[in-house]
């Protein structure tokens, strides 16, 4: 397939000249961008007019899907071009094109499987597939309608469903009119997207196999994992808010929304932005039981057994900290959704929490700060109180090496056994300085002359 | 007929020195509660006729279906004493009125935390033994924690009919048996001696051994007789009983007391010519309805029976006559209040016991004391299920103080920490109750020495916790229960239908509370884990959470699965190396197993991170062999930082090694939660840290860099040391008749299982097995047995110790790798392990 087609050269072209733009810029994932000059060079053969800046932006800081508006900023652009892979997240101030890329499909093989399965299925059949598909869809569903005739003859009750095309132009002010722009793309998210749905998906098309292949079986599973997660998030003290993305409309309403709900569980939130999460990037805050992860919907499942603390997604926190709420199996994950369901219950029951994890009925801090008001009313008290807790044994017992659980980060670095550097003021002598290691952090120089020693 | 009122009971609890807290124990199927019910029928709860039959403290459906307790039940008795019969008592008295509050408790092993539990709230116990089968496991058991808690036992000889109707042994003979009986009873208490409880050894001649016959409501103690006797032979009470007991014959030809059989057919041990005769010859005389007979020997022993009784034939005739003769109720009662201490008494020695708190604090003068007027101190030691589904009743002792309806109490769990705000509550009491069998009787307040149900605050008790009044902020909590056995079963459950799940949480959360040993938890794949003692357990928690607790909601349950742990047989091949993700940081470590025993002492928590660095270096070099230096290098231990394994510094001159010590200990509880081979716990490993090499930054040697190495290079040591599994492992205890021997030897085979010991009951065909039974082939295990035996042989099993798995779980098609796949599988886990290499580095 040539580069003009399978970038959608002249679309492109058409929707910047029709929006009048002049400062593009066009968003590359890493795996595409090896294609970038050429396509900037047909782009600009095809629009041919200098006036308009192309930018070519890569290596984004959050995932790859997302559209990068914080760099588009950077260069002022008006507009983005989004290449490959998108999780088609709603934009909060820039115009957005989306160019999927055309993946290579035989509409003949995939018909016929689809034939197949439904012939055996008794339930209604939704056809979900990967944006670099979409190009293909249309032909398949023509072929299916052919086919569906001739299999109603047999069984009569058959239906499929196909998942609309979305838009493939994002404007911000345009929320209302495509709220149900829901994308379905390429294998990895499916199974994201089945957990929305809520259908159970047990089939899928391997276009490069030209097979059908049964391998979401682990659906269950995994939706089981994130009620552990979400369990496990109950009995957290200290949770860190994960900045996941800055294009995604209202990730800061959800940020603020998570803040909100930890303080009102009498819990302590710390927000922490660092690009895409890592296990080492993570368990630099030690602190922190639990991690949420506020991003969009494609890249807000994350899950391994490398991570020291969960990570869980903003609708699982709104399980986890508001109390009275239950897991029913219902899944959200665009946020869009969570802010207007965010429910205000108020819990009638003042049963403390059980904790599956203990195994027992454990504190909640949240009737501590409920009894807070009534202390700052008594002025003289809590004078009192307050000086006495001013000094108070930090640690019984220093030596023990058991430490309680830590409420705050402060609480967390207090119990820690090692406090930073001691300054000892009456070693005030300069020491005499040693030579240390050279090298490279692979062996440094020392190392390697023990090998060869060995 | 009920004979007395809560008001009037309510009146005694303020005696305190007459009032009797006390558990009946025993092993299974010893008579337990028959005897209980002979007890009641004498307070007036239940007919005299039925006693034996009711078996009144088995409140539950399925108790009764099978025939055994499965929850412990209290019940409240009202006791008079006759002025005459005081007269030797020497203790404290407050008038002749007496109290007692009476638990019945489960037999099975299964069930033995409910045990566990009743021994926390009383202060006596009565220890019930089957005169033929004599001393079995669980009795031994039970009697260990009795005295652990400084419970005093007083010991029946129970199912004497079984001797006369069944056995139809001689008097001799029978002697002996019983002589054995209480002689093994006495090894035990010997054994467990504690030096405040003073000489806990039970003796016939003093009164502190009964001899009952439960089912037939029948029961007595050497004083009976002693007192019968005594006048015709003219001496005193105490003499006479001496001589009923051991090594004292008579003749009644020459009417001489001796101290050794003379030969003579008529001298006969004083036991058989004045009890055992006796007592036999009625029964003989009643079975065989010689009536004319009966009459004249009755009258003698100054029965009275009544007319209508009169017309009575064999069994329930002899019932009738040993009940009006040797009542049960009588003899067992006055053991108790003779023998066994108040709560004034035993709370003298027992706050040691108890409280956690210092010990001349006011809390614990209170105890000590027994105050009524002191600050409430109460604990909660298991909750009871009420009628009104869902809401439970919080069951314990008030040990000072008063408990009162609507009274504000602080409520500390079992996790909190005196002076911080962990687990602590403060709530109303809404309701008191006492506890009258199967009737509850509200009351306005409770004073200490008592039992006590509390209404209101179960929302706020997951098992047990103590009480206090609210201003009461310095008390330290009563001390936590200690298990005999530990829930080693686990069975995955699940709702039939997704939505449930609400419902499901629930009965789980009611089902925690309801049984003191039960652990319901999460797995990390997200199934809900129901841990119990044994299949029984298992059995009777699933039918309880679903008829009960769920509200009619169909559960899915998995078959039971055991947990396994991970150790190592030897000290890593190598010291290995990782490195940090940034490449700058290395860290060496080596695993090695923990010396023999070590593992054991840290889950008594003889050594622990919560010890005095010196004792534990102390302890860790005079028992283990450790360097003394070394043993103050441990970092830390875990998992959950209480855990039998550790991290040790080995390192010399490392810079900055104490900056990254968190790192390496949070990767650590981490790594040893999680073992390398199949995620389970791991065991008795000790790592060693080698050599530590860090990057000069600090920003570059962050936890970030250290724990997820930290975990990797411990996996690397493991995996490098011979790693294996580790099995839990049962003590099983049968019993059966020589010829069901064969049976038990060959389904012990079949379950791979070992004997280690077979014993011959002296005086009886029984046989007494004791073997080891992995807890993984338990599962069906006494249907087997009983299949293959007849259904002679009856096991009991109790968790033992944790056995290692010989076979080689990094050899492929070992036992140990399948089950090794076989649990990654269940887990959700890859079903290879990770290899070596993922965890090693090279230079």
């Amino acid at each position: 397939m040539d580069l003009a087609s399978n970038y959608e050269i002249d679309r492109t072209a058409q929707f910047i000249l029709n929006g009048h733009f002049k400062r593009v810029a066009l968003q590359f994932p890493d795996e595409l961008l090896r294609d970038s000059t050429r396509v900037v060079r047909a782009l600009r053969d095809e629009l041919d007019d200098i006036e308009i800046g192309l930018f070519v932006m890569a290596d984004t800081t959050f995932g790859s899907c997302c559209v990068d508006e914080v760099g588009a900023s950077h260069v002022g652009a008006d507009c983005v071009v989004h290449y490959g892979h998108t999780c088609l997240s709603q934009t909060s101030t820039l115009s957005a094109f989306f160019v999927f890329g055309k993946a290579a499909i035989s509409v003949s093989d995939c018909v016929k499987s689809l034939a197949d399965c439904l012939s055996t299925s008794e339930k209604p059949v939704l056809v979900l597939y990967g944006l670099e598909y979409s190009h293909a869809i249309n032909h398949v569903k023509e072929a299916m309608e052919k086919e569906l005739s001739s299999l109603r003859q047999s069984k009569s009750d058959l239906v499929l469903y196909f998942v609309d095309v979305m838009c493939t132009v994002m404007n911000p002010s345009t929320v209302d009119d495509h709220p149900e722009s829901s994308g379905c793309t390429g294998a990895n998210g499916t199974s994201s997207n089945c957990k929305r749905t809520g259908s159970s998906l047990d089939v899928r098309f391997d276009p490069k196999e030209n097979s059908l292949a049964k391998d979401f079986l682990h659906h269950k599973r995994v939706l089981m994992r994130r009620y552990y997660l979400v369990e496990k998030a109950k009995d957290a003290n200290i949770i860190g808010i994960l900045v996941g993305t800055l294009g995604v409309a209202g990730y800061l309403h959800m940020i603020n929304q998570m803040k909100d709900l930890i303080a009102k569980a009498g819990k302590k939130s710390y927000t922490l932005v660092m690009g895409r999460p890592n296990p080492a990037k993570l368990a630099n805050f030690p602190e922190c039981n639990v991690f949420i992860y506020v991003s969009c919907a494609q890249t807000a499942l994350m899950d391994s057994k490398e991570f020291l603390a969960p990570v869980i997604t903003p609708f699982e926190a709104t399980h986890a900290f508001s109390r009275g709420s239950q897991w029913t199996g219902a899944y959200m994950l665009e946020f869009r959704n969570l802010v207007a369901s965010s429910q205000e219950d108020d819990s009638d029951t003042e049963e403390a929490r059980f904790s599956f994890l203990q195994g027992g009925y454990v504190e909640d801090h949240d009737n501590e700060s409920k009894e807070k008001p009534v202390e700052d009313g008594e002025r003289s008290i809590s004078l009192v109180e307050a000086t006495q807790r001013a000094l108070q044994l930090q640690d019984s017992n220093p030596h023990s090496i058991v430490k309680g659980t830590a409420r705050s980060g402060a609480e967390f670095f207090n119990a820690r056994s090692y406090h930073g550097l001691e300054m000892h003021s009456e070693k005030s002598v300069p020491q005499p300085f040693v030579i240390g290691r050279t090298g490279k952090a692979s062996g440094y120089q020392n190392e390697k002359e023990n090998r060869e020693i060995l | 007929m009920v004979k007395f009122t809560a008001d009037e009971l309510r009146r005694i609890m303020d005696l305190k020195h007459n009032i009797r807290n006390m558990s009946v124990i025993a092993h299974v199927d010893h008579g337990k509660s028959t005897l209980t019910d002979s007890l009641v029928a004498a307070a007036g709860i239940i007919a005299q006729e039925v006693a034996g039959d009711v078996r009144m403290t088995d409140t539950r459906a399925d108790e009764a279906e099978r025939g055994i307790t499965i929850k412990s039940t209290g019940i409240s008795l009202y006791y008079e004493m006759t002025e005459e019969s005081l007269k030797d008592f020497k203790g404290e008295r407050q008038g002749n009125e007496y109290l007692i509050n009476l638990i019945d408790s489960p037999g099975h092993v299964d069930f033995s935390s409910e045990v566990t539990a009743a021994l926390r709230i009383t202060d006596g116990a009565l220890v019930v033994v089957d005169c033929v089968e004599g001393v079995c496991v669980q009795t031994e058991t039970v009697l260990r924690q009795a005295l652990g808690e400084r419970i005093r036992p007083v010991l029946t000889v129970n199912k004497m009919d079984r001797c006369f109707l069944e056995l139809q042994v001689e008097g001799e003979e029978a002697y002996q048996t019983f002589q054995r009986v209480i002689e093994n009873a006495n090894v035990i208490m010997a054994t467990y001696e504690d030096p405040l409880l003073g000489d806990c050894q039970v003796y016939p001649e003093k009164g502190t051994v009964a001899f009952s016959a439960g089912l037939h409501g029948w029961a007595f103690t050497l004083t009976n007789f002693a007192k019968m006797y005594a006048s015709k032979f003219g001496v005193d009470e105490s003499k006479m009983m001496e001589r009923l007991w051991g090594e004292n014959f008579f003749d009644p030809a020459t009417k001489k007391w001796t101290s050794k059989n003379t030969g003579s057919p008529s001298c006969k041990r004083g036991f058989v010519q004045f009890c055992y005769e006796p007592i036999k010859q009625i029964i003989k005389t009643c079975m065989n309805d010689e009536k004319d007979k009966l009459w004249p020997m009755l009258t003698k022993l100054g029965v009275t029976m009544k007319s209508e009784e009169k017309d009575l034939v064999g069994k329930a005739l002899m019932k009738r006559v040993m009940q009006t003769w040797l009542p049960a109720a009588n003899a067992l009662l006055e053991m108790m209040i003779f023998h066994l201490p108040s709560p004034a008494k035993a709370q003298k020695y027992r706050v040691e016991n108890l409280y956690e708190g210092p010990l001349d604090d006011i809390y614990a003068a209170a105890i000590r004391s027994c105050d009524p007027e002191g600050p409430l101190m109460l604990y909660v030691s298991k909750m009871i299920p009420a009628s009104d589904k869902g809401r439970f009743f919080a069951f314990g002792r008030v040990f000072s103080g008063k408990v009162s309806t609507g009274l504000k109490v602080r409520i500390m769990g079992p996790n909190y920490i005196p002076g911080q705000k962990k687990d602590l509550y403060v709530k109303s009491v809404q309701r008191t109750v006492i506890w009258m069998g199967k009737r509850q009787e509200s009351v306005e307040d409770v004073p200490c020495g008592n039992t006590v149900a509390l209404v209101g605050l179960d929302q706020f008790i997951t098992k047990n916790a103590t009480l206090t009044n609210e201003k009461e902020t310095d008390a330290h909590p009563i001390r936590a229960m200690k298990f005999s056995v530990s829930p080693v079963v686990r069975v995955a459950v699940q709702c039939k239908v997704a939505s449930d799940l609400p419902k499901l949480v629930e009965g789980l959360k009611r089902l925690a509370k309801s049984d003191p040993m039960v652990v319901c938890t999460i797995e990390e794949s997200g199934e809900h884990i129901i841990a119990g003692a044994g299949e029984l357990h298992l059995e009777i928690c699933l039918k309880d959470l679903v008829d009960d607790f769920m509200g009619g909601a169909e559960i899915i349950k998995s078959d039971p699965v055991v947990s396994f742990r991970e150790t190592v047989l030897e000290k890593s091949c190598r010291t290995v190396m990782s490195k940090s993700p940034n490449k700058h940081n290395r860290l060496y470590m080596e695993a090695r197993p923990l010396e023999e025993g070590l593992a054991e002492a840290i889950d008594d928590g003889r050594i622990g991170p919560r010890d005095d660095p010196k004792v534990r270096s102390k302890v860790l070099s005079e028992e283990f062999g450790w360097d003394k230096d070394l043993a103050k290098k441990i970092w830390c231990f875990g998992p959950e930082t209480t855990g039998p394994n550790m991290v040790v510094d080995m390192c010399k001159g490392v810079q900055y090694l104490n900056e990254i010590k968190d790192s390496v200990v949070a990767g650590f509880q981490w790594a040893s939660k999680e073992g390398a081979l199949a995620e389970e716990n791991m065991r008795g490993i000790c790592f060693e840290v080698c050599d530590v090499v860090l990057h000069a930054d600090a920003i570059h040697r962050g936890g970030g860099q250290v724990i997820p190495t930290a975990r990797r290079v411990i996996y690397a040591s493991q995996l490098t040391a011979k790693p294996r599994l580790l099995e839990p492992v049962y003590l099983v205890e049968i019993q059966a008749p020589e010829q069901a021997l064969g049976g038990i030897y060959g389904v012990l085979n079949q379950k791979r299982g070992h004997v280690f010991e077979e014993m011959q009951r002296p005086g009886t065909p029984l046989y007494n097995i004791k073997a080891y039974l992995p807890v993984i082939e338990s599962f069906g295990f006494s249907t087997l047995l009983r299949a293959n035996t007849s259904g002679q042989a009856f096991p009991q099993c109790v968790f033992d110790h944790w056995d290692m798995m010989s076979s080689d779980p990094l050899e492929v098609g070992s036992q140990a790798s399948t089950l090794v796949a076989e649990i990654r599988k269940r887990k959700g886990l890859k079903e290879q392990m990770t290899p070596l290499s993922e965890f090693e580095d090279k230079l």
